[in-house]
C-alpha cells in the first residue's frame, strides 16, 4: 500500500472529474468521522496491487500493521490501473460518484434490467436526462426511484438526444450494480454496500 | 506541601561551578500532566538560580569597563572525569628483557670523562664523548677487507643502529596502540595529522556512500552502464531502473501534509484546466436572447396601449450587441451544482 505519485493522481482525478466536475473537491477533501480517534481525519487514496482504494485516515494507519502480501483490500476500491497504465473505475465507486455527480440519467423501469445486464442505454429507455451533457462526459445512471444503478459515458449531447431514434445508444455502459452478482470470482473483493 | 521546612534549610551553592543544589526537594505528589511538571520544575529552578545570583553578588567585585568583575572561588563539587582513565602502558621489549634478566636501571651522569680528548664531555648531544670525528687513527684488524673505509663503516654502523632503534620504538608504540594505551600526545598526533599537506583531516566515506557514488558513476554512460565490462568481483547494481520516490504511507495519523499538498496541487491544476467549461456560452447566449425578446415584447405591449401611429417615428432602441455579452444570467454558471 502506498500513496499515488503525481502522475497516477492526475490520471485518477481526471477520470473522476469526468463524472463529478468541480464536486471532486468534496470527494478529495471529505472529512471522515470513522474510527475511535477524536479529530476527524480525511479520506485518502492508496494504491495497493494496482488497485486504487478510497480509505479513511484512521483505517490507513491501522492497515499499516498488515503485511503487503497479506493485505487483501482496504476501504472501497474505486478503480484499478491496467497493465498499460490506464485507469478504469469499478462499480464500488458508484456511491461516491452518485453523491457528487454532475450529469445524471434516469431510466424507465422497463429498461432497468437491460442496463443491469451490461447493455448500453438506448434512447427508448431514457426517462430523464440532465441538460448540458456533452458527448464523452461521465454520466451516473439512476432508476426512476433515484436508486443509483451504475455509470457510463455519454454518447450524445442532451440536445442531440432529442433528435435520435429510439434504438440509438445514449449512454455507453461502464459499470452497474448487477456486476455484484455476475462477477462471482471477484465477489470476495466487492463488498456488499 | 512542606515549603516551610524546605525554605529553612539552605541550598547548597557551589559558586566556583555556578551550581546550586536543593538536597531537600521532593515532589509531594506526582504532577498530573507534563505541562504541570514543567511549570513546577521551572519554579524550583528560578529559586535555585536566585540563590546562585545572590552568592555571586556577595563576592568582592572589581570595577571593569563592562561592569563589576568577580573572581570565582575554586569549585567545591568534584565533577566526574571527562575522559577515561589512562590505560597502563604495556612494557616495551627492552623492559621485558630487563625484567627477565634482572637488569636494574642505573642512574647516569650527565658528563662523562672522555679519554680521547682528556676532558669532561656530555654523554650525548653537541659536544659528546666518543664522537666519531675525534678519532684520528683507526687500527686495521685482521678481519678488515681491503678497500673498505673504516670511518665510513663506523658511520654506516651508527646509522643502522639508529634505524633499528627507531623501528623498535615504533613497534613498542604500535603494541601500546593495539591495546589502546598510547601516551596522549602521540594519540593526538596520530589522528590529527593529515596524510598530505592540507589542514583538513581525510573524510571517512562510508560503505553505503561509496556504493551510491560507484553506482552513479557506473550508470552515467550513454547506455546507462549496461554494456560496460565489469571488473572481476564487481557485484551488479543494486537498484536497477529509474529511482522513484514515493510519499510515506502514513504521515502522522493518516494523510500527511506532503500528500495533502500534492493532491491539492493536482486538484487545482485540473479544475483550472477545465475552468473554461464552467460557463456554457451557448446557453448563456440563448438565455440572454430570450430575456431580450421578453423585454422587447413587454415594451411593445405597453406602447401598443398608447398611439400606434407614432411608433414608426419613435427611434429604435434595439441596437445592442447580440453575442459576446455574458450578462447576469451567466454568473449562475460559475457555481458548481
Amino acid at each position: 500500500m502506498r500513496p499515488m505519485d503525481e502522475k497516477e493522481t492526475t490520471v485518477v482525478f481526471e477520470k473522476l472529474f469526468k463524472f463529478t466536475g468541480n464536486n471532486l473537491k468534496n470527494i478529495v477533501e471529505n472529512p471522515s468521522h470513522e474510527g475511535p480517534d477524536k479529530d476527524p481525519g480525511r479520506y485518502c487514496f492508496r494504491l495497493h496491487k494496482n488497485k486504487v482504494y478510497y480509505v479513511s485516515d484512521s483505517l490507513v494507519k491501522r492497515a499499516t500493521n498488515i503485511a503487503r502480501p497479506k493485505l487483501a483490500s482496504i476501504g472501497t476500491c474505486i478503480g484499478r490501473f491496467t497493465h498499460g497504465g490506464n485507469f478504469h473505475l469499478t462499480i464500488e465507486c458508484l456511491n461516491l460518484l452518485a453523491a457528487n455527480a454532475k450529469h445524471k440519467v434516469w431510466l424507465k423501469p422497463t429498461s432497468e434490467m437491460s442496463f443491469l445486464y451490461a447493455n448500453h442505454v438506448l434512447k427508448g429507455g431514457l426517462g430523464r436526462i440532465t441538460e448540458s451533457i456533452a458527448p464523452g462526459d461521465g454520466v451516473v445512471v439512476f432508476s426512476m426511484s433515484d436508486l443509483p444503478l451504475g455509470f457510463g459515458i455519454a454518447a450524445k449531447s442532451t440536445q442531440d438526444c432529442r433528435k435520435l431514434d429510439p434504438n440509438a445508444i445514449v449512454v455507453l455502459h461502464q459499470a452497474d450494480i448487477g456486476e455484484y452478482l455476475r462477477m462471482e470470482n471477484q465477489s470476495e473483493q466487492l463488498i456488499e454496500e | 506541601m512542606e515549603t516551610e521546612t524546605e525554605s529553612q534549610k539552605p541550598f547548597q551553592v557551589d559558586v566556583g561551578n555556578l551550581l546550586a543544589f536543593n538536597p531537600f526537594h521532593n515532589f509531594p505528589s506526582l504532577p498530573t500532566s507534563r505541562d504541570e511538571l514543567v511549570k513546577e520544575c521551572l519554579q524550583e529552578g528560578t529559586k535555585l538560580v536566585q540563590a546562585v545570583a545572590d552568592s555571586l553578588f556577595n563576592l568582592p567585585s572589581t570595577e571593569d569597563v563592562d561592569g563589576p568583575l568577580v573572581k570565582l572561588p575554586p569549585p567545591t563539587t568534584k565533577l566526574p572525569r571527562e575522559k577515561h582513565l589512562p590505560k597502563p602502558k604495556p612494557p616495551t621489549k627492552w623492559e621485558e628483557f630487563a625484567k627477565k634478566k634482572g637488569i636494574q636501571k642505573r642512574k647516569k651522569d650527565k658528563v662523562v670523562w672522555d679519554e680521547q680528548t682528556g676532558t669532561w664531555k656530555r654523554r650525548f648531544g653537541y659536544d659528546r664523548v666518543n664522537d666519531d670525528k675525534d678519532i684520528p687513527i683507526i687500527e686495521a684488524k685482521m678481519t678488515d677487507e681491503p678497500g673498505v673505509d673504516p670511518f665510513a663503516k663506523r658511520q654506516d654502523d651508527k646509522k643502522k643502529r639508529v634505524e633499528k632503534q627507531e623501528k623498535n620504538r615504533l613497534q613498542n608504540l604500535k603494541q601500546a596502540a593495539k591495546i589502546g594505551a598510547l601516551p596522549s600526545h602521540v594519540q593526538l598526533a596520530a589522528t590529527a595529522l593529515p596524510i598530505t599537506g592540507t589542514q583538513a583531516p581525510p573524510k571517512k566515506v562510508t560503505k553505503d556512500e561509496l556504493g551510491n557514488v560507484a553506482g552513479m558513476a557506473a550508470t552515467s554512460t550513454a547506455s546507462g552502464g549496461k554494456f560496460d565490462r565489469k571488473l572481476p568481483g564487481e557485484k551488479p547494481a543494486k537498484k536497477q531502473g529509474k529511482h522513484r520516490r514515493f510519499l510515506p504511507v502514513v504521515e502522522g495519523s493518516g494523510i500527511g501534509s506532503r500528500e495533502k499538498e500534492q493532491t491539492e496541487n493536482v486538484l487545482n491544476k485540473l479544475i483550472s484546466k477545465h475552468s473554461h467549461e464552467i460557463l456554457n456560452v451557448n446557453k448563456a447566449v440563448t438565455m440572454y436572447n430570450v430575456k431580450k425578446e421578453k423585454r422587447g415584447r413587454n415594451r411593445r405591449n405597453e406602447e401598443g396601449k398608447s398611439s400606434s401611429a407614432t411608433n414608426k417615428l419613435k427611434p429604435k432602441k434595439q441596437l445592442q450587441k447580440k453575442t459576446g455579452k455574458k450578462g447576469p444570467g451567466s454568473s449562475k454558471k460559475g457555481t458548481a451544482k
